[in-house]
């Protein structure tokens, strides 16, 4: 199957650029303060070449490059902007893979007719992308979303790279093994038994590659040959149902937000007219324009709003804020019609034993002493009937 | 600290006996009911490691319909009533 790879590289570090232009070409790194103990999120190439990488330590990226401007995250700007990347690829194709942020993948098959061909269809594509969200893509277009994604990711930002049909090896076998999709313990071998380019592991056969990589070593040799059976899985438009607040000043206690949380969740049941709803994703913007979100999957579609409340007010209360909230914004998404639930025998039971526990707690804190006894069995096989068994304080 | 209280503890009663020494009525709430058949006879003999038990054991029907089981304390010749 043709497919695209549209690849904005180093997509945060893009969007903020693109918010502030004095920050190109300055090596920026995202991810809070320096002082934090947190990992850097992502980085530029002129960060990256003094060493920095995301998923390193905040600390470290801050001894290796000193001159680099650190930004704290904005997770919902960068979701938002891709939201957006993906509408126009969308204008494109119905069938757009998003991968990760930044990289989506699009079904090109026969797409090619309605331009001139590929490199006409992939400029167009490029020039959609900066005309709708000022952001400068590398494309790629080849057999498969391996080849694709190895097109585009050694172009150049602005550029197109198609592969042919059938040209795929002569595409991959100059190409470093370092951009196969493998482990950095599995790259360090292929290194140390003289393998650098996807030539040199595609020149071996099959059977040794698999002998010494196992099931991994037999995926890197097929991608080395531009064999990729993975399918192109769309994305699912889905109804996502959205309440916001604004509050009038930026709210710092738990208590606010869950007030707020209240609110909206009796808006969104309202909304959902009946049906319910399997995940509940909560957005807050901060004060100074930062922002946070969690996203949380119900074990079962919920209908009951205040078993939602319940939910959201446990994350917030497991959460440390980075900032004061201005706005909280609750989406409840995977909408179904089905409110049946399979009810099990232990789950009844666990309830019966919680509620007894509470009322024998309040017992005793009322009463001070315990009124519920357990019995237990002490010497069953005693002939002497008070031997056998005994009462002992029930404990919840 | 959990504290353990054993079920079925023997009570004591007092109970009529005949020539035999078995019981022919026992008192109840201060009522005396007469003993209208044994159902069963049995004897317990245990825990000599420890404090010695030896009882015997009788299935009383009594005139009223209850059923009730008494023992014999065979070391202290006292009557109790226990369930079994």
């Amino acid at each position: 199957m043709r497919t695209a790879c549209i690849l904005i590289s180093h997509f945060p570090v893009a969007v903020e650029r693109q918010r502030d232009s004095s920050l190109c070409r300055r090596p920026v790194v995202i991810g809070e303060t320096p002082d934090q103990r947190k990992a850097v999120l992502d980085c530029s190439p002129e960060a990256e070449a003094q060493g920095t990488r995301p998923g390193r330590p905040l600390r470290q990226a801050l001894a290796l490059c000193r001159d680099a401007i650190f930004l704290p995250p904005h997770p919902l700007l960068y979701r938002d902007v891709f939201e957006s990347v993906l509408d126009v690829l969308e204008t494109f194709s119905p069938e757009v893979e998003e991968d990760a942020l930044g990289r989506a993948y699009l079904n090109a098959d026969g797409l090619a007719l309605h331009y001139k061909d590929e490199l006409d269809m992939g400029e167009r594509i490029i020039r959609s992308l900066e005309a709708a969200t000022g952001l400068v893509a590398g494309v790629g277009i080849a057999e498969g979303k391996f080849v694709a994604w190895t097109a585009a990711i050694t172009s150049e930002p602005g550029q197109v790279c198609t592969v042919p049909a059938g040209k795929e090896t002569e595409f991959l076998y100059p190409l470093d093994v370092s951009l196969l999709p493998c482990k950095s313990d599995t790259l360090r071998r292929l290194e140390l038994y003289g393998l650098r380019t996807m030539g040199d592991l595609a020149a071996l056969p099959l059977g040794p590659v698999q002998a010494q990589f196992g099931n991994e070593g037999k995926r890197l040799w097929e991608l080395a040959h531009g064999i990729d059976g993975e399918p192109l899985r769309p994305r699912r438009r889905e109804e996502v149902i959205v309440e916001g607040v604004r509050f009038p000043a930026a709210a710092v206690s738990v208590e606010a937000l869950v007030v707020a949380c209240r609110r909206l969740l009796v808006r969104l049941h309202w909304r959902l007219r009946g049906r319910a709803a399997r995940r509940m994703r909560l957005r807050a913007l901060l004060w100074g324009g930062r922002s946070w979100e969690k996203t949380v999957t119900f074990h079962d579609a919920v209908v009951d709003w205040e078993r939602m409340l319940f939910i959201a007010k446990s994350v917030l209360a497991n959460t440390t804020l980075p900032a004061p909230v201005e706005e909280l914004t609750i989406e409840l998404s995977g909408i179904t019609e089905e409110r049946g639930q399979q009810a099990t025998l232990f789950a009844e039971k666990a309830g019966l034993k919680r509620q007894l526990g509470e009322t024998v707690r309040q017992l005793r804190t009322r009463w001070g002493r315990p009124f519920v006894s357990r019995v237990v069995e002490v010497e069953p096989w005693s002939r002497l009937p008070e031997r056998r068994h005994a009462l002992i304080d029930y404990e919840p | 600290m959990k504290t353990l209280q054993p079920l079925k503890q023997p009570r004591p009663v007092a109970v009529e006996t005949g020539e035999s020494g078995e019981p022919v009525a026992v008192v109840l709430g201060g009522r005396r009911l007469a003993v209208a058949q044994v159902q069963d006879v049995w004897r317990i003999d245990d825990e000599w490691w420890r404090e010695e038990v030896s009882r015997l054991y009788y299935h009383l029907l009594l005139e009223d319909g209850q059923v009730v089981t008494v023992y014999r304390d065979l070391l202290k010749d006292e009557w109790w009533r226990q369930s079994y």
